[in-house]
């Protein structure tokens, strides 16, 4: 599981933790009764809801049971939804004033520390432009310096020529994008994040680069663009 | 399969006192005519260019088709109603107890075609409201003469911009409103108990006859606004402008594939000409540019396909729904000249009437936000 | 004899009508005259002593790489002292030609011919850059080989001679040649009618070897083509549901075939993405609701107590836009250019002419499809509505007919948006509307909204009914009555009005307003809230109850298990941390699938082992059934709970091929990767194939099954009833031994027909009419 960031495992991890208490119960329930009720063929069985041909038979039901797998559930999933609210509002948060403050100003940099929860924030962050087309990636570093984001293409193995984007362990960027042609979307795969790049209008990724943030990764498309698509990579390298 | 009781032929006529068809090649031959006709209407057309007379005869194909099963249908139900053959089944369940089987069933077909026309409607919302609107960026002055510009050009500018100009669908609105009224009067002269077999039968003939006509009044004027455009008699050329017509939408040049759509509202040197046509707010970013000469003016040209688009889609729906209608009239108005509709099977033309009622709904609702907004 | 020969004559001019007309399609690089037949270069005329040849260009191209070519020809007309000398033209359909001197000129990037200063040449010089994905590239040269009479007559062109070479280049994968989609859609006519003739004929002779002739089977197979009868109609949706279920089976295993080792050629991009394609749009429309409706044609009038459906000739035609329809869907998958969007189509892809051909008939047939699902659900809400026996008030139907109630609500109100978004892509591509046009002002989100909108309560519609008859299954082998019967109905209610508003949640990465993003997510958890109530009822039906193990009992027993772990999985999405990462991963793959195949297949093999005794009147062997269930129960896991690793890993949907980090290269996923996807390839087939065993019971059962009594597993519903099969005239068996239609009784203290207090308000809108004692609207 090696493409696990921090929070995203961070969420798994509990969701896992609950799954395999749901199913757990749900799955021993199951088992359970598939073999303590079973009946033989040829055993007079006990009619026990009057069941009759043409006839609606006997109401089977237990109000506390049913309202109690109501409400017990219900209350797992606001607890859920109150767990995964921080991870959301670090994933979307606002670029005025947000956990990654405001753009940087001319050799600032983002400092970004990551907490226990996986969850990074920073001092400022740098905007950066991507443009997705059919079928390659363009990234743009607009002003910022080669130590903090730098663009060129390399020749992979299996992928061919593909471009790269050079980015600084510890440092945050705005990703704006947009497409030439038809929707895109970048899956930074080690970041755990994605985006759709929509043609005609600009949309925003976080891209935080934590210290511990692999050497090399690939970006693949991950929205259906035709022909190509399969082959349509990137490939992020994040440096000291 | 030749005619017997008990099993009438799949081609009609039907034995009502039997109940409902238990056989009709109508289904299998409408599925295959419809499948005709969209396969072909895309070989004919593609991407907006005609790919040439060879592919139209199948279109014709897939309508005949269509129409040949339709007529299959109505021979099966022509008897209805007839010589006592009436089999209309009420429901026996809540909340609709005695209601006829068939209305709840048109009321349910209508809360589906509500469906489709909201989503119409959502698109055309979103476009309007999204998209800038072309006198709005005419005024801010962000475009050259010679580049065309993307902007949401209402077809309400084109169409109430005169009297004359919007004659045509005000008449429309109130030849549906009033074909609602004659489709109730033909109902009510079914249903009447105490008349005259041949009283009835001739004043149903007439209602639903005059229904029929109003609704190709309809689809004439719709044509005449959006293609034909007509001429004005010399008394009224003054009224207009000095013009001797009222052009058509399609001369107009609104199309839906205008992406260097012009108009004289949007034309510097006209309106200094004709300042009692149009005028540019001295507020605005234009006329201030204009002053200040940073601005060269001319005609300004717009990509309005979007709204074309969904102008023609929307208001072509609801036509497609009026021409449907006119098919269903001409099989009723045929039925009620031979005296097919009697105080047993009156309750068809309420069907009829529940359909109709929902088109004119939908006419109230788009002739405004279309027209006149 | 009338009729007879006036259909075979009206089905013979269509037929031949679509046959005959020839076509006009535009190649996407146009038919140029030009280019096919040459042209008199300059007023040249063709010879063969001119030789052109071009150089430079290699076996095969690849992607994306520049060549160095050269032009160049010998012979001509011979002049003294005139060494042959001319000019040329140049046109390569795929990639693009570029200039490397004043000699030569781009016209564009397809085209290029000699300049003024390069007129008097033997050899020129160009690059070439090949495309990225895999075509079949053109190359036409034309070489006009001057004789030097500047100042003769005819302007110095006359005695001029020309040539022409042609060269086809492939990519790494070798392309077939496209065919005319008209011609392989007439051929597709006639290769699947003549199997079904087939098969009809064969099934004809079964019945009676006696009476085998044509006058017997002509009105045989028109009651057939012609039928109105409920049964027969859904034995029809079965059957062809049936056989698309096949199809988009065989659709999957060529996908994973293409999946199986990283980096594999078997299908090339453009093939793999119609098949992926075309295996989701025939796995929904053609496969799951087609068999959705052959169940509730056949029970809902049954378990209601009704002699048919409300609108019987609607229901037939239903069922037979469905088969014209799928003939449209799969136009051009056979010549290459079937639609390659995805079922879900995404705009503006969707409407660009990199989509292909088969597009915009793929949006035909399935607008036809949705006025098939729209007649369908006015059909079965107005049966349901009016038709239930006497006795059978809302809350004493069966819940296999709730379940069928609570997905027509849902699919006929969401579809009209489904269809009106189709209408907008095929009046895109055809008469040029501007509905998605992106520089004309077009919204690719609308739609996403659009489709969503639909296709989120569309997934609810394909399991529900799933729902229902596992309740019935469960009910009857545990010989109990379903545990809370009431919540049950709620449960389903409420899951029908929540499907319409957390279709958001398939957006969470399109840049929506993050407001309305958790407003999606809260309300998807919550879904689980019903679905939760449903699955604990199910087990607690068996609570005190004597399961009787049969293979419907298997196999509802196994969609528990299934279902519940696809429901815990969809969990994971709505958590927008976890989702950014799992968007259009495998891991979503394997969810749907959990909940499509672990559900709504599963549901169906219940309902099938269930229900096929009393609509054939025979009986399916239980160890055939025992064994199906095991062989595809594992196989089945074994095929899709790999996926949710690989997903995780970062395995991406829709990409036909993938590749794993080695030493000496880095891929997008770790190696383990390609071992697991083996597998699942594996697991695939085996899976594939022991649905077959269920093919063959079905086919044993039909010819020495053993004689299926009215009531073989003891349910008390109005379908065991009536005599399996049922009459030709549905009817049932009443107590004083007659036929007719019944009413229903109930254990429980209860007041037939008392309308409840959500009815008697609704009634208290209609108006009863003083003439005729009915109420009207």
């Amino acid at each position: 599981m090696s493409v696990m960031t921090p929070i995203f495992a961070g969420l798994w991890d509990h969701y896992i933790f609950w799954s395999l208490i749901v199913g757990g119960f749900a799955f021993g329930w199951l088992y359970h009764h598939s073999f303590w009720f079973t009946s033989k063929d040829g055993e007079k069985p006990p009619n026990v809801d009057e069941l009759k041909v043409g006839v609606f038979p006997k109401h089977y039901d237990d109000m506390r049971l049913e309202v109690a797998w109501t409400v017990l559930p219900f209350i797992l999933i606001v607890w859920l939804t109150y767990y995964s609210w921080g991870p959301l509002d670090a994933m979307w948060t606002s670029a005025d004033g947000g956990i990654h403050g405001y753009e940087c100003e001319e050799g600032q940099f983002s400092n970004n520390t990551m907490d226990s929860s996986g969850i990074i924030s920073s001092e400022c962050y740098h905007v950066i432009e991507i443009t997705g087309q059919q079928w390659f990636w363009s990234f743009d570093c607009l002003e910022l310096g080669t130590s903090i984001c730098d663009t060129g293409t390399e020749t992979m193995e299996v992928y061919g020529s593909v471009p790269v984007l050079s980015l600084k362990k510890g440092e945050t960027y705005l990703a704006t994008m947009t497409s030439i042609d038809v929707t895109h979307a970048p899956w930074f795969q080690h970041l755990g994040t994605k985006e759709d790049s929509l043609p005609g209008q600009q949309t925003t990724l976080w891209l935080p680069i934590p210290d511990s943030m692999t050497e090399e990764s690939m970006v693949l498309c991950a929205e259906y663009c035709g022909d190509a698509h399969s082959v349509m990579a990137a490939k992020l390298i994040a440096h000291n | 399969m030749s005619g017997g009781d008990h099993h009438p032929s799949a081609w009609g006529p039907h034995d009502w006192n039997h109940g409902a068809p238990h056989n009709s090649w109508s289904p299998f031959i409408l599925s295959m005519g419809v499948a005709i006709f969209l396969f072909s209407l895309g070989a004919a057309y593609e991407w907006g260019e005609f790919q040439g007379w060879g592919n139209v005869p199948l279109v014709f194909v897939g309508l005949g088709v269509i129409s040949f099963s339709l007529l299959i249908w109505w021979r099966q139900d022509m008897s209805f109603g007839m010589h006592g053959e009436v089999f209309e089944p009420k429901s026996t369940g809540a909340p609709f107890q005695n209601i006829d089987i068939r209305k709840v069933a048109m009321w349910m077909f209508l809360m589906s075609e509500m469906m489709v026309f909201t989503s119409l409607f959502s698109t055309y919302m979103r476009y309007r409201l999204g998209i800038p609107n072309c006198k709005t960026v005419f005024h801010s002055g962000e475009w050259v003469e010679g580049t065309a510009v993307t902007c949401f050009e209402p077809a309400g500018h084109l169409i109430a911009s005169s009297w004359f100009h919007i004659a045509p669908g005000a008449i429309n609105t109130f030849a549906l409103i009033i074909s609602s009224f004659t489709i109730v009067q033909a109902l009510r002269y079914a249903k009447k108990k105490d008349i005259d077999e041949d009283v009835r039968r001739r004043k149903v003939t007439r209602y639903l006859g005059t229904t029929w006509f109003l609704a190709i009044l309809f689809l004439t004027l719709k044509m005449i606004e959006w293609f034909l455009g007509f001429p004005l008699p010399e008394f009224l050329h003054e009224f207009n402008h000095g013009d001797s017509e009222i052009k058509s939408l399609y001369a107009e040049g609104y199309l839906i594939n205008a992406d260097s759509y012009e108009h004289k509202a949007f034309d510097t040197d006209y309106i200094e000409k004709h300042p009692e046509d149009y005028s540019i707010p001295e507020e605005s970013a234009l006329y201030m540019m204009m002053e200040a000469g940073t601005h060269p003016g001319g005609k300004m040209m717009a990509n309005i396909q979007v709204s074309a688009t969904t102008f023609y889609v929307t208001t072509g729906t609801h036509g497609a729904h009026v021409l449907g209608g006119i098919i269903g009239l001409t099989y009723m108005t045929l039925k009620a000249a031979k005296g097919g509709y009697t105080p047993d099977n009156a309750v068809s033309i309420e069907y009829f009437g529940l359909y109709w009622h929902f088109v004119d709904l939908v006419w109230v609702l788009v002739f405004p936000f279309f027209y006149l907004y | 004899m009338r009729s007879r020969t006036k259909g075979a004559i009206a089905a013979l001019v269509v037929i031949s009508a679509m046959l005959a007309l020839p076509s006009a399609q535009s190649l996407p690089g146009g038919i140029s005259g030009v280019q096919q037949s040459g042209c008199n270069c300059h007023g040249a005329v063709p010879s063969d002593s001119v030789v052109a040849s071009l150089d430079g260009l290699p076996e095969s191209y690849n992607y994306s790489e520049t060549y160095d070519i050269t032009i160049s020809f010998q012979g001509g007309p011979s002049q003294e002292g005139n060494v042959n000398q001319g000019g040329f033209h140049l046109w390569a359909s795929q990639g693009s030609l570029a200039v490397n001197d004043a000699t030569a000129q781009l016209y564009n990037e397809n085209e290029v011919g000699h300049t003024e200063a390069g007129n008097d040449q033997v050899s020129w010089t160009l690059t070439w850059t090949a495309p990225a994905t895999d075509t079949n590239v053109d190359f036409i040269l034309h070489v006009n080989s001057v004789n030097g009479n500047a100042d003769g007559a005819g302007g110095g062109t006359s005695g001029d001679m020309w040539s022409k070479l042609t060269i086809t280049l492939g990519g790494p994968v070798e392309v077939l040649e496209a065919a005319d989609p008209f011609v392989v859609l007439g051929v597709l006519i006639i290769v699947s009618a003549t199997l079904l003739a087939f098969t009809l004929v064969f099934v004809f002779y079964r019945k009676d070897p006696e009476a085998f002739d044509w006058d017997n089977f002509a009105p045989w197979l028109a009651d057939w083509l012609t039928s109105t009868d409920h049964k027969k109609i859904g034995t029809l949706y079965f059957v062809a549901g049936l056989f698309f279920l096949g199809v988009g089976g065989i659709m999957a295993m060529i996908i994973r075939i293409q999946l199986s080792v990283p980096g594999n050629d078997f299908l090339t991009q453009e093939q793999y993405n119609q098949f992926f394609t075309l295996h989701g749009t025939t796995m929904i429309f053609l496969a799951a609701m087609p068999m959705i409706n052959g169940f509730a044609n056949w029970m809902i009038p049954l378990q209601l107590g009704a002699a048919d459906l409300a609108l019987p000739r609607i229901n037939a035609m239903s069922f037979w836009l469905q088969p014209f329809a799928a003939l449209l869907i799969f136009t051009g998958v056979f010549s290459g250019h079937g639609a390659d969007t995805g079922w879900t189509g995404y705009a503006p892809y969707v409407v660009s002419e990199g989509a292909h051909y088969g597009t915009t008939m793929w949006a035909a047939g399935q607008i036809m499809l949705v006025a098939s699902s729209t007649l369908t659900g006015i059909n079965f809400l107005t049966t349901m509505a009016v038709m239930r026996a006497p006795g059978m008030g809302w809350m004493q139907m069966p819940l296999f007919s709730w379940s069928v109630l609570v997905a027509n609500v849902m699919l006929f109100l969401s579809i009209p948006a489904f269809g009106v978004g189709l209408i907008q892509v095929y009046l895109d591509r055809v008469i040029g509307t501007a509905f998605y046009d992106i520089a004309a002002g077009g919204d690719p989100l609308l739609w996403s909204h659009l489709f969503w909108y639909f296709g989120h309560p569309e997934v609810y519609v394909v399991i529900v009914p799933s729902f229902g008859i596992i309740s019935e299954v469960i009910a009857t082998s545990s010989r109990r009555s379903v545990f809370g019967y009431r919540s049950m109905v709620y449960a389903l209610a409420g899951i029908g009005v929540v499907a319409f508003i957390v279709y958001g949640h398939h957006m969470f990465t399109s840049g929506m307003s993050p407001t309305l993003r958790f407003v999606t997510m809260l309300t998807t958890m919550l879904v689980a809230v019903p679905t939760g109530i449903k699955i604990f009822n199910w087990l607690m039906t068996m609570h005190g109850g004597s399961l009787v193990y049969r293979t419907h009992t298997l196999w509802a027993l196994g969609f528990l298990v299934t279902f519940t772990l696809g429901g815990i999985s969809g969990m994971f999405f709505p958590s927008i941390a976890m989702d950014t990462h799992l968007h259009e991963s495998y891991f979503v793959v394997a969810h749907f699938h959990y909940v499509l195949v672990g559900g709504t297949v599963f549901g169906f093999f219940a309902g099938i082992y269930y229900w096929w005794p009393k609509a054939t009147g025979k009986m399916l062997s239980e160890k055939l059934g025992v064994l199906h269930f095991l062989t595809a129960f594992v196989s089945y896991n074994a095929l899709f709970w790999p996926m949710h690793r690989l997903g995780v890993w970062g395995m991406t949907r829709r990409h036909h091929t993938y590749f794993v980090t080695t030493e000496e290269a880095l891929g997008s996923l770790p190696m383990e990767a390609a071992g697991w996807n083996m597998f699942i390839t594996v697991s695939g087939f085996i899976f594939f194939f022991s649905n077959f065993i269920m093919v063959f019971n079905m086919i044993v059962s039909s010819v020495r099954g053993e004689d299926a009594p009215d009531d073989p597993w003891g349910g008390w519903s109005f379908e065991w009833m009536t005599s399996s099969p049922p009459p030709n005239h549905t009817l049932y068996k009443l107590d004083d031994g007659s036929w007719g239609l019944p009413t229903l009784k109930d254990a429980n203290e209860h007041i037939a027909n008392e309308p409840g207090w959500l009815s008697s308000w609704f009634q208290r809108l209609m108006v009863e009419d003083e003439e005729t004692g009915e109420a009207s609207h």
